[in-house]
Order: structure tokens, then C-alpha cells, then sequence
């Protein structure tokens, strides 16, 4: 197992590459918003490759069939993810750090716990 | 999906007449089926089928190509000394109607360069969606519009709107 194969060994490197920047990006962004880029983008493409490594070293049909359910479920669920988080922390108020606009302009619209309740619906 | 329909069931006469109804016969037998439905589109009313997965392919290969591009893009902001993040707001009024549309609209612009899909407005007409490394709202809005580009054909049933009688 000493040997290099670059077939299975150079998208191993590639992803982890992505995944190492990914981290340093979370660590390195300045706030919540633009670490949510590194944290989407960059895990996705990074494991992919890993797990294209994998498959390239299993060389069954299985493995390259669980890899193709594998990224369509990662190219489906981290995207939602990263907008949950995003609009979840957007509605209850975490100030993005921002230089340009925010044409939202809907910060912290979400109620809080502690807020007044809100007012009765007449129609009710 | 009639389109679908057909093309699995010449993929599936072509693996009996091969012999053997196997993974291989049966992707073989799907690739001719396609040149077939591709070929005679009019007598077998695939035209849409077989427009809606050529723009399928499109939007795959232009999905990998941005993938690519927006990682590479991260990854320098993340290891550049001081990242010229410039990161906002913007909003985007959207073409594409449907939930399932723009479900993945949004799925899709979190993956591409620059852009995070953040919300929707309560009427969902408007995709908002934090963008960093660009230089203005005006080139994430471009940067968005350029994956809805791609959607659309895949999207929409007909290339261009007919009117019904």
C-alpha cells in the first residue's frame, strides 16, 4: 500500500486540499455568512473528490454506483443546509459583516424568544 | 415522460434482443434508444424529451465547470493574506416559477462562484443570496441570472411559450 497510484491518489490530494482550505476558511472569514461559503462550496467538491479516489480503488461497479448516490445526496443536502443556517441566523438578527449593500433589509425579523407576543389575529 | 417511457423500453427490446438483460446491455441499448427518439422526433413525439435531456447534459457539464471554478475561488479568499471578501446582500427577482424550480435554483447558486442562497421573499419572487469576492450587486446578480440561464430549458416544456387557443 506504499505505492502512488495517481489514478486513485490524485483526486484523494485534491480533495483534501479542498477540505484543509475549507477549514482554514471557516477559521479565517470574518463572520458566519461568508464561512458558509467555505464551509458549502469547498466540502462538497473536496469530499467528492475523495470519495472519487475510493471508488477509482475499489474498481467494482458498486463502488462507482454508491459514489453516484453519494454526490447527488451531497449536491442536494449541503445547499439546504448552508440556507437553513443562513436564513436562520439572518431572521433572528446576527449582523453580517458587510461592505456593500443588504438589499434584503429584513435583519432580525424573525420573533425571538423573550420578544412580546404577537398581537392576536382578530380574525381568530 | 413519454419520452422516458419509450427510451426504456427500447432500451429494454435491445438487452432482449442482445441476449442478456444486463447493466451493460441495458446502457447500450438506452444510448441507441436515445439516437432513435432523436431521429424521429416528430413520429414519436419526443422532440421535448430529447430537447429537455440534451439541456439536462448542458446544465451538468456548466454545473461541474462552475463547481470547479467556485472552489478554486474560495480557496484562494481563504488563503490569501487579506481576502478582498467585499460580502453583501443581494436580491434577485426571479424568472423561474414553481417551487421545485426554484428549490434548486437556489440549491445551485450556493454551489456556484460567490453566491449563498439566503431566503425568499414571502410572495417567492425574489431569491436573496449573500455574495462575497465579487466586485458588485450588479455581478452577483449576473453571476445568478447565468445559472438560471441554464435551468430554464431544462425546466420549461416547451423552448419557446405557444399560445393556447
Amino acid at each position: 500500500m506504499n505505492d502512488f497510484s495517481p489514478l486513485r491518489d490524485i483526486p484523494i490530494l485534491i480533495g483534501s486540499f479542498f477540505v484543509l482550505t475549507a477549514a482554514v476558511g471557516v477559521l479565517r472569514f470574518p463572520d458566519l455568512y461568508s464561512r458558509l461559503h467555505a464551509s458549502s462550496k469547498l466540502v462538497t467538491l473536496g469530499s467528492a473528490g475523495i470519495f472519487l479516489g475510493a471508488a477509482l480503488e475499489l474498481t467494482e461497479a458498486a463502488a462507482f454506483t454508491r459514489l453516484a448516490a453519494i454526490l447527488l445526496f451531497q449536491f442536494l443536502t449541503t445547499p439546504l443546509s448552508a440556507y437553513l443556517i443562513a436564513q436562520a441566523a439572518y431572521l433572528r438578527a446576527l449582523p453580517p459583516r458587510l461592505s456593500g449593500p443588504d438589499e434584503w433589509n429584513q435583519l432580525g425579523r424573525h420573533p425571538q424568544p423573550g420578544d412580546e407576543p404577537p398581537r392576536e389575529d382578530p380574525a381568530d | 415522460m413519454r419520452g422516458l417511457a419509450l427510451n426504456l423500453l427500447l432500451a429494454v427490446t435491445w438487452a432482449l434482443f442482445a441476449g442478456q438483460v444486463a447493466v451493460r446491455e441495458l446502457l447500450v441499448g438506452f444510448l441507441v434508444g436515445f439516437g432513435i427518439l432523436a431521429l424521429f422526433p416528430r413520429a414519436l413525439g419526443s422532440a421535448g424529451y430529447v430537447r429537455r435531456s440534451v439541456a439536462t447534459l448542458r446544465f451538468t457539464g456548466f454545473f461541474l465547470k462552475e463547481l470547479s471554478l467556485a472552489n478554486v475561488q474560495v480557496a484562494l479568499l481563504a488563503l490569501r493574506p487579506r481576502p478582498p471578501l467585499n460580502p453583501m446582500i443581494v436580491a434577485y427577482p426571479m424568472r423561474l416559477e414553481g417551487e421545485t424550480a426554484q428549490t434548486l435554483l437556489a440549491a445551485t447558486i450556493t454551489l456556484m462562484p460567490g453566491t449563498v442562497a439566503m431566503g425568499f421573499d414571502d410572495e417567492r419572487r425574489v431569491l436573496y443570496a449573500h455574495a462575497i469576492g465579487l466586485p458588485g450587486a450588479a455581478e452577483a446578480r449576473d453571476s445568478i441570472r447565468r445559472v438560471e440561464d441554464a435551468l430554464l430549458p431544462v425546466l420549461t416544456r416547451r423552448a419557446t411559450p405557444e399560445v393556447h387557443p
